[in-house]
């Protein structure tokens, strides 16, 4: 059975052969209390304030919480994935689809939604294996593509030129600025918990042999790590975090459209929302959704027509100046890790 | 006569090269078989073949009794079979402990192992080839000397019972040489690890190897121990050419 003993700096925790450590550091916890109460206060602040921050909100938790785990994607696979808007895809027209046939609630189709994302992310987990370095971005860059063509070829069923609408509410409450503010909540839980548990997977042993697969595979091969299990475990749980935001996006708004999230565009702003954040680290990826969000947001404000030219050219100005992103500022101030860090190469 | 690693007549061939023909020969628990051959004579596609990067095309590699010709790498190094590379490949942007940790975590299986065992594990490594003071950083900045021992350490970390070193000589320097050679010495003293030493250098095998195999164009032209084999008439053909008689 399960043994679980606490210890003075330490949870130890044992099954069968196997034990894992689980170290309580409180000196570290300052941040992130400090952060993660900045983020809970943040919306009650706009309610009164400004109620368009809390979209612009949720905005950069969606944007942060598809990073996340295409961090984790990135490093656990030792490739970069070009598609991670394809499970987007398959997570929100699983919803919406069922949503709409059967009339059902978002609590009935999440389960739906997730069985959906990782049977698929299974289905095209053997790219992992097969295709390296640029075959493998061009493969992954196609799958979002093609399924957007899909989505326009059996218009009848996926309605890709209007895209499909009355889809059931995530929450409803009869007022609309509370229901914004739920959902801010619903958004910044799930980013968080998508922070903690990847932090901690990557922070883990297993975390450590990913990082072994990220910098020389075949070495990995040889000293005993299964490395094909690896990547396909860390490809199916990612993309299948990533199809959750494609149901929360589809609930969120009532509609779901592929032609919004399957382009290349919205793939750029995640790619760019994970470099400039701070090269597939978990912490930078709030970092950089945030500050993607609202420079989208402050630019659509002041510069209306021509933001879509500007929007991408600060982007890509950002990560020739800052090669460590965001986070990395920080990070080189204050080093502390008890672990290592992971960098991702490729 | 059957050892800890029986090879049989393997083959492997790229395209229409073949790079090893027919090669059988056995490595005893305990001893340190010497692997000799010039450049191109196929040593590196033999470690390959063994360590499980590459297929045979025919012939069967057993180990302890159990035929790991088809085993992939991963399995082959939980059996107990590890390498180094001629060509050191750590692992850049892992510090010098943690890439060590690794092969603790993955080598052959532990009971009740957590990630900090593993660390306090792999610091004896560590100190056994002399890098403790270098634990910390990475393993991109370590010289060159470093990630040989760095390697040394990876491979001894999994627990192996053989062990495939490859031209541990190859880009060092005298005095480093001296000390890889009583390294690989004291390591088979103290964890007790057989080893099959592919090298270049005939004089460190004459020394350190209780059998030698010699290779030339992917088959075997000699076995038996190092003086024989140093006297054996196509060895010495195959490194000084048939005319050696001549000038010498």
């Amino acid at each position: 059975m399960v043994d679980i003993e606490l210890k003075r700096d330490r949870i130890v925790i044992r099954y069968k052969e196997k034990k894992w450590d689980w170290v309580l550091e409180p000196r570290y916890w300052r941040n992130s209390i400090i952060w993660t109460s900045v983020l809970l206060i943040f919306p009650v602040f706009s309610y009164f304030v400004s109620p368009a921050l809390i979209n612009t909100m949720i905005t950069a938790n969606i944007y942060a919480a598809i990073a996340i785990p295409l961090a984790l994607m990135t490093i656990g696979t030792g490739r970069m994935n070009f598609g991670p808007n394809f499970f987007i895809g398959v997570g929100g027209y699983t919803a919406a689809l069922l949503s709409i046939a059967f009339g059902w609630g978002p609590l009935l189709t999440l389960p739906f939604a997730i069985i959906i994302s990782l049977f698929s992310a299974l289905i095209f987990s053997p790219l992992v294996i097969v295709a390296r370095g640029l075959y493998y971005v061009l493969l992954t860059l196609l799958l979002p593509l093609v399924f957007l063509e899909v989505t326009f070829i059996y218009t009848d069923i996926f309605k890709g030129d209007v895209g499909l609408f009355g889809i059931k509410p995530l929450v409803n409450t009869g007022n609309a600025k509370i229901n914004f503010l739920l959902l801010a909540y619903i958004s910044t839980a799930m980013m968080i918990t998508y922070l903690l548990v990847i932090n901690k997977v990557l922070k883990s042993r297993y975390g450590l042999i990913m990082a072994t697969i990220n910098d020389d595979e075949e070495v990995a091969h040889s000293i005993g790590v299964n490395i094909n299990k690896v990547k396909i475990l860390a490809f199916v749980f990612s993309s299948g975090m990533i199809g959750i935001v494609g149901w929360f996006l589809a609930h969120y708004f009532g509609t779901f459209a592929g032609i919004t999230y399957l382009p290349l565009t919205f793939m750029l702003k995640i790619l760019l929302v994970l470099m400039i954040g701070g090269r597939a680290q978990v912490f930078g990826c709030i970092v950089g959704g945030y500050f993607v969000a609202f420079l989208e947001m402050i630019l659509i404000r002041t510069l209306g027509p021509i933001q879509p030219v500007v929007f991408p050219i600060i982007l890509i100005i950002l990560l020739f100046v800052l090669p460590e992103g965001l986070f990395g500022i920080y990070r080189k101030r204050r080093y502390r890790e008890y672990m290592p860090t992971l960098h991702v190469r490729r | 006569m059957s050892g800890l690693l029986n090879v049989r007549n393997v083959t492997k061939s790229f395209g229409g090269l073949v790079a090893v023909n027919d090669v059988s020969f056995n490595i005893n628990e305990g001893e340190t078989l010497g692997f000799i051959g010039p450049n191109g004579a196929g040593k590196t596609t033999m470690v390959n073949v063994l360590s499980g990067y590459l297929n045979a095309d025919s012939g069967e590699v057993e180990m302890d009794g159990v035929n790991i010709t088809k085993m992939k790498p991963y399995q082959r190094s939980h059996m107990g079979l590890s390498r180094t590379y001629q060509i050191p490949r750590p692992f850049p942007e892992l510090t010098a402990l943690m890439s060590v940790a690794t092969s603790v975590l993955c080598g052959k299986k532990r009971r009740n192992q957590s990630l900090d065992d593993a660390g306090t594990e792999a610091t004896h490594y560590l100190e056994f080839v002399g890098l403790f003071s270098k634990r910390n950083i990475l393993a991109r900045d370590l010289t060159f000397y470093e990630l040989r021992m760095l390697e040394l350490a990876r491979a001894l970390a999994t627990t192996p019972k053989l062990l495939f070193i490859d031209e541990v000589m190859a880009g060092l320097n005298p005095g480093e040489a001296n000390k890889a050679i009583h390294l690989i010495a004291r390591a088979k003293e103290e964890f007790g690890v057989t080893i099959f030493w592919i090298e270049h250098v005939m004089a460190v095998l004459m020394e350190a190897a209780d059998r030698i195999v010699a290779l030339n164009y992917g088959e075997k032209i000699a076995e038996g121990t190092p003086e024989e084999v140093a006297n054996n008439e196509m060895v010495i053909e195959a490194y000084l050419g048939t005319g050696w008689r001549t000038y010498a």
